[in-house]
């Protein structure tokens, strides 16, 4: 038996880059969650597996759209009449798979619920148990079935293993109930970042979002196909997503003029090229010369020249400096005027007013508890724009 | 830290160049003026100071065009705060760069401290200043507005641009948002981000929206069922009443053409085409008719030529016979083309046959042989070929035995008598090879002598047991050269910390004093003091409450007075208290100092004793006096070691002599051995040139030895080669005899045989062409024979033997082929006009034929017609009418039937009952436009739900606008971000520079000040601080007490309180931290010579705070200088 996994694919939800500001690349990857599904249903067809596994959060909550589940239906037909049927759960993103508000997905296309967990498929019983609410705070595996015995048992579960940090506790399980269950195979979703687990004979999968639509979710960008043969199922990881991002850190303390720092940046760039994809790439380059204004145009010259590599944001930081050696009386009394109450008092209307004129949902970027990163950034800014202004 | 010297060992175009910048004396500021021509290297050498203190950039270096970037190399000699005097080196590595002087890495750490941390930029912004950035600095703090704290942080930092900067930054902050704004990005961002979510909300598919579509579409759809049967019940009505109408029309029509066929015959329908038939039959039967007639007349014609051509009974036999002598050949060619000349023929090839029997007798009569049969001598051609070749054979071998017996006769009367054989002059060689070399001895000579001159001249000035002296060994140059240095720079080192010393005291002196004063000022009170008092106070107020007397009341009334006076001075004297602070600062300051100077100077005192004790045994070492100076010691060290040469050179050279001789007679003697034993005769007078010439010859001697061995060789070769040759002649010999045995020839010698072959040959040909003639004469001879035989028989068939007897043959033959020619011409004629007779008569029965079937058609066309009496194109065209009507009425009757097809048949009843109605069409057509559009709209509508449905599923799902919308709130996110940071910067920075203000006015005001009115007196008198609602400006003083705000003064007095804002910030860092050099290039450029005195004089009072070093290329800043600045260096740049 051959599977592939993949989960958290957040059909229409969109790529959140500052890159997708380039025309040629916005419109390249406007329908991306879309383009990479189909790309993960080309490879089924094409590696021959004998069952499309997805664990959940197919749909994203944000983008509730009829359409998004007709080109689901769509592809997983496809899958099917290819001879791949599809297995799958509802994760807490997924209202739009609800079965009973819905109706069924076709043939061969097997959505796993309490009335009905598990499907056979050749000598392997699938099991699974999908999302009936957004939030669930208990674990489903207490409720999951058996293992079927003469048949290779694999679950699917949607769930924030082991309550993974930087993640909503969703279905929370501990891994080590989990693999104890009995099943020979997990197929998982919910984590972003893809793993494997293995504990004896037993594998947890989680493949990770196929398509990363954001820095913070740079390390997806797969699916995993599973062999289950006589002993142990082994794992492999393939990347079908279009965009990569990538973090360039540079120091341009060093570059004497600015062919040196164009240089500088050209390498970088280079060296962050992602092999057959796009790359969006988040510089942060350390300077006490330039300004972050300086950097970004430069850059952005730069990439004219760069295939593949698109700007997502660029830092620049002044170099760090032991406060035992700070001779600028500026920054040290900014130090000073920033620790008084009053001024903390008048710092944070200024956040509360740009806050509450900002759309809901990037809000709370600036709640009052970023203020201390904020300040920091604000004596960075000073003196870079200070020292900037001279250079320039 | 000072900066004692620059060291530009390689970098840019300098090689081992050094920039020093001397200690100044006691009381002096230290300033040096360091003066170059431009393009002298100045901007080299504080970039080279810049790699020093900070390491070499990275990447291609500005000054790596003499040297590659890994050869660059700069130090500085330095006096570090915690390590004093401090040699240093950089090279361009990227780590462990900084070097002591033997190259082995430092940490930067040594001078990272001693710079307090600064950057490269930072050191540049702050202790560099040229007449550019003097310029614009003056010009930049006019934006400041004359506020006090940027104007303070200018000077500093050197960075004046802070003023634009915040604003800059508030700009930014207000682009993105600002209360109110209208075009900010934010707000044009939200609008967008506004309209997007509603056009989201609009496109967006949800269950609702489905429903809703399915709904209006399932509505829709039933609506345009109903439209649609209405429409086709009114098209049914329209139907049945255009059927009605038809049946009603087409039913009248019928009756009228029934009535009139009563007046035409009654038989059957024609057939399709019978009028088409009808006509071409009366056409082709008269045709026909034409035809037999012209038929007969052609016969007639035929049978006559028939007639007049009959057939040749003789004409078979007398053409067999022809064909048969056509047919007969002789001698290859047919008989009756050489029948005419045949007889001719035979008598000629007689007579050749004659003379050759003749020709043969006479060949064989020249052989000696008239009695013998030819057929004896005449032999194959091959055989014959076989012996001339044979004799050929015998006569070429003879030759070629007779001419090698002559080449080797000629060969050995050729050589004469051997010459000498050679001897092997090897050793002979080898012994003078190795002798001639050596032979000569004039050059040794002449070297001994010119070394032993140069001893005597090096060593005459030294004293008599300077060759002990270089024995015991010399000091090291390096040695001496390091104490010479040593002690020259010690000697300066012990000035100038003298000079150091005394200026410390002083100022410890100054100090303390400064403290004294302060401490006994009644306002100098300090918080203990006051705490002490007002615990005393509260115990004096304790003991008078327990007491309540007089003493404890006066106790407790003084201890109050105390309090009181105490917190009334402390209260009254914060300032002397922080001046008593900074009192005690500067005397522990000066204290450490002095300490320091007195110790540095008892450390040099004390190396400058053990360095004399160095050089007192140095000076022994070297020969000298134990008191001479070390400058001695090299001129000296120099002699000695010439000296020491020369002596070498010169033993070494007569070395070299007494070698080359005893070389010479060693290989000479070994020379004349080689030579005796070759029996040369050789003695000492003769021996080079006997031995040169027979050594020359040997070549030529063994050359003739070996060309005479040759040439025997050679001869012994030919006789063989003669040998040869005569087996060759008998061989041969042997092959003519066995070929010419059975030869019926009288002389069968070789010669015989070789004179007899031409005859032999002759008879060949003869006999050849003999046997040829016969058989041909006797052909022709059976030739004529034959021709006879068939004119006979050709004359017997033509019956002419009897009448014509005297005929020739030939006459005979042409008159039987022509006979046969004209029997032939007269079959041709007749076999033509029979054939064409057969196809007339043919051609005649078959017009007969057809005409009868024609005529017997014609009758079948008519048949069961009736009426005969027209003829047949008339009575055909009465039946044609006939037939139309007929078919007339049948397409009536079938347009009827046809329009009630599919017609309902109630709805036909009722509208055929109408009939005639002329408007019932109108009626009804209005009735089924009217459904139509009706039905139309509906479908319309239901389409326009279908679609609308399958559009929501079908349509792209604005992944467009929801990737904008990402992308717009990413943008917001860090331009918010951007935004907050900007502001809370500009925010601190406002507060910072008010507490900049507050806490430098105090000191750096007045060296501000000091410095404005050294440089503008006495056109301004000083500066003033103005309180305002915005904050505290800075004001000129002008000549006549106004004040002037900041930016309402010239740009060259604004200039000028640059400079002095910097001068300022560069003794206030001095002050807390510790003073740095600092490098001034060209400033004064521009000034005229009162501002340049001035700034000079600036330069002076940075000089007294720390280092000033001032790059120009102007000579006349050069000597103002000089005269501006007490006891300020003068530094050329190095070439």
């Amino acid at each position: 038996m051959r599977l592939l996994v993949t989960a958290d694919i957040h059909l229409g939800s969109p790529i959140r880059s500052v890159a997708l500001r380039n025309p040629d690349l916005g419109d390249r990857l406007k329908q991306a969650s879309r383009d990479t599904f189909v790309r993960i249903i080309d490879l089924a067809i094409s590696e021959k597996v004998d069952a499309l596994v997805l664990a959940g959060d197919t749909f994203d909550n944000g983008y509730p759209d009829l359409r998004s589940r007709a080109f689901l239906i769509a592809q997983l037909s496809r899958a099917a009449e290819a001879g791949v049927p599809t297995v799958l759960v509802r994760g807490n993103h997924d209202a739009l798979l609800d079965h009973r508000a819905h109706g069924e997905l076709g043939p061969n296309i097997h959505l796993l619920h309490k009335e009905m967990p598990t499907v056979e498929i050749g000598d392997t019983a699938f099991h699974g148990l999908s999302y009936d609410a957004a939030h669930v705070g208990k674990s489903f595996l207490p409720d999951y079935p058996k293992p079927v015995p003469d048949k290779r048992n694999v679950g699917l579960m949607h769930t924030s293993l082991d309550g993974a940090p930087g993640h909503d506790p969703y279905a929370p399980c501990a891994a080590a109930d989990l693999m104890a269950h009995g099943f020979d195979l997990w197929c998982l979703g919910h984590i972003h970042a893809p793993f494997e687990r293995r504990d004896g004979p037993v594998l947890a999968v989680m493949p990770g979002i196929p398509q990363p639509r954001h820095f913070g979710e740079r390390q997806g960008g797969t699916v995993t196909l599973v062999e289950m043969g006589d002993g142990a199922p082994v794992a492999e990881r393939r990347d079908v997503s279009r965009l990569g991002f990538a973090e360039l850190e540079l120091d341009l303390q060093d570059s004497g003029d600015q062919q040196d720092m164009v240089a500088s940046l050209r390498d970088g760039f280079l060296s962050a090229q992602l092999p057959n994809k796009d790359a969006a790439v988040r510089l942060r380059a350390t300077s006490l010369r330039q300004s972050g204004a300086f950097v970004t145009e430069l850059a952005a010259e730069v990439l004219d020249d760069v295939d593949r590599v698109f700007l997502d944001k660029v830092e620049v930081v002044p170099p760090s400096r032991s406060p035992n050696t700070e001779t600028d009386d500026l920054v040290r009394l900014m130090r000073t005027e920033m620790a008084e109450d009053g001024f903390r008092q008048a710092a944070l209307q200024q956040l509360d007013e740009v806050r509450t004129a900002l759309p809901n949902e990037i809000a709370a970027e600036l709640e009052d508890h970023a203020l201390d990163a904020l300040l920091e950034d604000a004596i960075a800014e000073v003196m870079l724009a200070l020292h900037a202004e001279r250079a320039e | 830290m000072r900066l004692n010297a620059l060291h530009l060992i390689r970098y840019g175009n300098f090689e081992d160049a050094e920039i020093v910048f001397p200690v100044p004396a006691r009381d002096t500021p230290d300033v040096s003026v360091v003066f170059g021509p431009n393009e002298a290297g100045k901007s080299t050498a504080f970039h080279a100071l810049l790699e020093i203190f900070f390491g070499f950039r990275a990447g291609a270096h500005p000054y790596a065009f003499r040297f590659e970037r890994s050869d660059l190399l700069v130090g500085a000699d330095l006096d570090l705060p915690d390590r004093g005097a401090t040699v240093l080196r950089r090279n361009s590595k990227r780590s462990q760069s900084l070097l002591d002087t033997d190259n082995r890495p430092i940490a930067d750490t040594i001078l990272g401290s001693a710079l307090h941390g600064l950057t490269r930029h930072e050191f540049e912004e702050r202790f560099s200043l040229d007449e550019r950035g003097l310029r614009d600095g003056g010009e930049r703090i006019a934006s400041a507005k004359g506020d006090l704290g940027q104007l303070l942080h200018a000077g500093v930092s050197g960075l004046t641009g802070i003023s634009e900067t915040l604003n800059t930054l508030s700009e930014r902050a207000d682009k993105f948002h600002k209360k109110h704004g209208r075009a900010t990005e934010l707000k044009l961002a939200s609008d967008r981000l506004k309209k997007i979510g509603r056009e989201l909300r609009a496109d967006r598919l949800t269950s609702e929206r489905e429903r809703t579509l399915r709904q209006d579409r399932d509505q829709k759809a039933a609506l345009f069922d109903a439209e649609n049967t209405a429409l086709v019940t009114a098209q049914k009505r329209r139907l049945a009443s255009t059927a009605a109408s038809t049946w009603f029309d087409r039913t009248e029509e019928m009756e009228r053409l029934a009535e009139t066929l009563k007046n035409y015959p009654s038989g059957p329908d024609l057939p399709r085409d019978a009028a088409e038939r009808v006509a071409a039959l009366v056409e082709k039967i008269s045709s026909l008719e034409a035809r037999i007639s012209e038929a007969d007349d052609d016969v007639a014609g035929l049978d006559q030529i028939i007639e007049g051509n009959p057939a040749d009974t003789l004409a078979p036999a007398l053409s067999a016979e022809l064909e048969r002598l056509d047919q007969m050949k002789v001698d290859g060619a047919p008989l009756m083309d050489r029948a005419t000349t045949a007889h001719a023929d035979l008598d000629r090839r007689t007579a050749d046959r004659d003379a050759l029997a003749t020709e043969i007798s006479a060949a064989l009569a020249r052989l000696s042989m008239s009695g013998t049969a030819v057929s004896d001598l005449v032999l194959d051609t091959e055989d014959l070929e076989e012996i001339a070749e044979a004799v050929e054979a015998c006569r070429m071998a003879s030759e070629a035995l007779n001419t090698a017996k002559a080449v080797a006769d000629a060969a050995r009367a050729r050589e004469g008598e051997p010459p000498s054989e050679p001897q092997d002059l090897t050793l002979l060689r080898v012994a003078f090879e190795a002798w001639r070399p050596v032979s000569d001895l004039t050059a040794f000579e002449t070297e001994r002598e010119q070394t032993l001159a140069r001893l005597t001249k090096a060593a005459a000035d030294l004293p008599a047991d300077w060759t002990g002296l270089v024995d015991a060994g010399l000091p090291a140059p390096e040695t001496l050269e390091k104490a010479a240095r040593e002690w020259s720079d010690l000697s300066s080192d012990i000035a100038a910390a003298e000079s150091n010393v005394e200026e410390r005291s002083k100022e410890l002196e100054d100090a303390t004093a400064d403290l004294s004063a302060l401490q006994a000022a009644p306002e100098a009170v300090d918080v203990a003091t006051t705490e002490e008092t007002r615990r005393h106070r509260d115990l004096a107020w304790t003991r008078h409450r327990d007491d309540l007397s007089d003493p404890s009341a006066d106790q407790f009334e003084a201890a109050m007075r105390a309090d009181d006076s105490a917190r009334g001075h402390f209260v009254a004297g914060a300032e002397i208290r922080q001046r008593r602070l900074e009192a005690q600062r500067r005397e522990r300051t000066a204290k450490a100092r002095f300490e320091t100077a007195e110790a540095r100077l008892a450390n040099l005192i004390d190396r400058r004793e053990s360095l004399s004790e160095v050089h007192s045994r140095l000076s022994v070492r070297l020969g000298l006096e134990a008191g001479a100076p070390p400058a001695a010691f090299g001129p000296r060290h120099q002699a000695l070691a010439a000296a020491a040469n020369a002596a070498a050179d010169h033993s070494n050279a007569q070395a070299a002599s007494d070698t080359r001789r005893h070389r010479e007679e060693a290989l000479r003697s070994e020379l004349m051995e080689a030579a005796r034993a070759l029996d040369l005769g050789v003695d000492k007078g003769n021996m080079a040139a006997l031995v040169q010439r027979v050594l020359t010859l040997e070549e030529s001697v063994r050359k003739a030895w070996s060309k005479w061995k040759d040439s025997q060789k050679a001869i012994d070769k030919l006789d063989d080669d003669a040998l040869v040759k005569k087996d060759d002649l008998k061989q041969a010999e042997l092959e003519f005899e066995r070929l010419t045995s059975s030869l019926p020839l009288p002389d069968r010698s070789v010669e015989g045989v070789r004179t007899a072959l031409p005859q032999l040959w002759n008879l060949i040909r003869l006999h050849t062409d003999h046997q040829r003639l016969d058989e041909r004469v006797e052909a022709l001879q059976q030739a004529i024979s034959a021709y006879s035989d068939g004119a006979e028989r050709l004359a017997k068939i033509l019956g002419t033997t009897d009448d014509q007897g005297g005929l020739e043959p030939i006459q005979t033959i042409d008159q039987a082929r022509l006979r046969v020619a004209a029997a032939t011409r007269a079959d041709e004629q007749r076999g033509d006009a029979e054939s064409r007779r057969d196809k007339a008569k043919a051609a005649r029965d078959r017009h007969k034929t057809d005409l009868e079937t024609a005529e017997n058609e014609l009758g079948d066309r008519f048949k069961g017609q009736g009426d005969d009496s027209l003829m047949p194109s008339d009575r055909i065209a009465r039946l044609v009418e006939r037939d139309r009507l007929r078919a007339k009425h049948l397409a009536a009757d079938q347009e009827r039937q046809q329009a009630i097809v599919g017609v309902d048949k109630d709805l036909f009843g009722e509208e055929l009952d109408r009939m005639p109605d002329a408007s019932r069409g109108i009626v009804l057509e209005q009735q089924v436009q009217d459904a139509q559009d009706s039905r139309d709209a509906a479908r319309d509508a239901a389409r326009e739900a279908e679609r609308l449905y399958r559009e929501a599923f079908d349509a792209s799902d604005r992944s467009d606008l929801v990737t904008e919308q990402a992308t717009l709130l990413e943008a917001l996110r860090s331009g918010g971000r951007n935004a907050v940071v900007a502001r809370l910067g500009v925010l601190a920075a406002r507060g910072a520079l008010r507490r900049l203000a507050e806490e430098r006015r105090s000191d750096m005001l007045r060296d501000v000040e000091a410095a404005f009115v050294t440089m503008t007196a006495p056109k301004w008198r000083g500066v003033e601080v103005w309180s305002q609602v915005e904050g505290e400006k800075l004001v000129g003083i002008d000549a006549d007490g106004d004040k002037v705000p900041v930016d309402k003064m010239s740009t060259g007095t604004m200039g000028q309180l640059y400079f002095a804002l910097r001068l300022a910030g560069y003794r206030s860092f001095a002050r807390d931290l510790g003073p740095l050099p600092m490098v001034l290039d060209d400033i004064m450029e521009t000034f005229d010579d009162t501002r340049a005195r001035a700034a000079l004089q600036l330069c002076a009072e940075i000089g007294a705070s720390g280092q000033a070093i001032l790059f120009t290329h102007h000579a006349h800043l050069v000597e103002m200088a000089q005269t501006a600045i007490p006891g300020v260096a003068i530094v050329d740049m190095p070439a």
